[in-house]
């Protein structure tokens, strides 16, 4: 029997959803809510992310995330019965994952 | 002679219950959460590119089909994190010394550190910057 | 209420048939059954096989929720039949099928095969490197270590977690709730050493990573073992030593 890999995906889809559970909804608030009602202005959120450790804090929550999700998908996916076709699925998912955190480096370095 | 009937397979599962239904939902927040993601990234790039370009992404945001958006995400990204901490116990039970920490403690503790960091980044965000 | 009162009320019960000899489908069949306010849903089935019809199959045991051999769709959800009672269901029709997920061998008898092969498969019970002699007396063990582990240890293999478990419905190979929360029971058990034995298989895709944590597995368990924590905690303990293993050197205490 094959050691599984899934241990180094499931370490990341946890840490993700620990971090998502965390930081989004506050974030959702700021975001969406707040900065179009005008609570926010540009100085503001510009001194934020000017800071190299909130950017680092982007990254990471767009990366662990990204990542959660698409473990979460795959996963999800497999059980609505598409077993036949799991591992296309899952390199579909991890490579979209992928994609989306080095556009996340790009946005923040 | 036909013998035993072989079991049986359907994908209806997650229709069968309420139950069943939610856990599609707190999966489904998955899709919400990857969304969400790139607003953030999208914001953060017009912040980043400078004021002008964040205005023009302040007049999207401002659109209210987004702020319908953003209240889907929020529901959904609460329901995630509502379903999250409630599992915590049991993925992770606390001993400290011989003492079971109680799940329901457990989970009221994670949901306490959670309303901190949510005020602090809120603080960061409206006052400290 | 009299017993003569409640004896003229009745419940229909829709009854899952399949005979293995004639039947190439299954079917339902409805049934009159009296209305006792103390009846279970085992009772109704004894007295129809009683009264009624006496080929109507079906495995019962002890009937006080000890066995686990009276595990049925009650309704499309699984149950020991010994603990459903009627007043739950009323007013009715009652649907009674075999456990969902496995084999019919006939009306509501399952075939267990798979889940008795899964069940060994994980060697469900105490291994040691060496058998302590006798005369050194038995292998003790503090109420705290009993208390690791004791949760798991109530299971009566009444297989209601893999009728309710979607994974197993769809994964042949999925070993599944119970047997995986019984191999955790005894590797969290002070007195054995046989950790390193299950894991190949238990730490496999087949294992506990099948497992979404979709968690009715622990909401029908009739003895509240708690299949779906039994796996989380394993896939924490799977994961840490995946990533020990990578390690260029071994962490102290870390070398089981």
């Amino acid at each position: 029997m094959r050691p599984s890999n899934e241990p180094f995906f499931w370490a990341i889809f946890s840490a993700g959803g620990m971090i998502v559970a965390f930081l989004l909804p506050v974030l959702i608030i700021i975001t969406g809510f707040v900065v179009p009602a005008g609570g926010v202005e540009f100085e503001q959120l510009d001194n934020v992310f000017g800071n190299p450790l909130a950017r680092l804090i982007v990254f990471g929550v767009a990366f662990l995330g990204f990542f959660h999700a698409a473990h979460r998908i795959r996963h999800l996916l497999k059980d609505l019965g598409l077993r036949s076709i799991a591992t296309p699925i899952a390199a579909l998912c991890y490579l979209g994952a992928l994609a989306g955190a080095i556009w996340a480096a790009t946005v923040v370095i | 002679m036909p013998g035993p009937l072989p079991r049986t397979k359907s994908n209806d599962w997650w229709n069968r219950r309420w139950a069943y239904r939610l856990v599609l939902l707190r999966e489904l927040s998955a899709f919400a959460v990857a969304g969400y993601l790139v607003l953030l990234l999208l914001l953060v790039a017009s912040v980043r590119e400078g004021e002008s370009a964040f205005e023009g992404h302040l007049d999207v945001l401002k659109h209210p089909l987004l702020w319908i958006v953003h209240a889907l995400l929020l529901g959904l990204a609460q329901f995630h994190t509502a379903t999250w901490f409630r599992l915590v116990p049991k993925a992770m039970p606390l001993k400290l010394g011989g003492w079971r920490v109680p799940g329901e403690l457990l989970i009221a503790g994670v949901n306490g550190a959670w309303l901190v960091v949510s005020v602090v980044v809120l603080v960061i965000f409206l006052v400290a910057a | 209420m009299t017993s003569e009162a409640t004896a003229t009320r009745t419940v229909t019960l829709e009854v899952f048939r399949y005979h293995p000899d004639t039947d190439t489908e299954p079917s339902y069949q409805s049934f009159e059954v009296p209305y006792r306010e103390e009846w279970v849903v085992l009772d109704a089935l004894n007295w129809l096989k009683d009264e009624v019809d006496g080929t109507l199959s079906y495995r019962w045991s002890c009937r006080m929720g000890v066995c686990g051999s009276c595990g049925m769709m009650v309704n499309g959800y699984p149950r020991l039949t010994c603990n459903a009672f009627l007043r739950e269901f009323m007013p009715g029709p009652i649907r009674v099928e075999p456990l969902r997920g496995f084999p019919v061998e006939r009306d509501m008898v399952t075939v267990l095969d798979d889940f008795m092969e899964k069940l060994t498969d994980v060697k469900p019970w105490i291994i040691r490197d060496e058998e302590q002699p006798i005369e050194e007396g038995e292998y003790r063990q503090s109420p705290s270590q009993l208390a690791d582990f004791k949760q798991f240890s109530m299971c009566i293999n009444c297989m209601l977690c893999y009728a309710a478990c979607p994974v197993y419905e769809h994964e042949d190979e999925f070993i599944g709730p119970a047997a995986l929360a019984l191999a955790q029971r005894y590797n969290l058990d002070s007195r054995d050493e046989g950790n390193a034995q299950r894991q190949e298989l238990i730490w496999s895709d087949e294992g506990i990573w099948d497992c979404t944590f979709i968690g009715e597995c622990s909401t029908v368990c009739p003895k509240h073992v708690d299949p779906a924590a039994a796996i989380q905690q394993a896939k924490v303990e799977a994961t840490n030593n995946f990533f020990i293993s990578l390690l260029p050197f071994t962490p102290p205490g870390m070398g089981r």
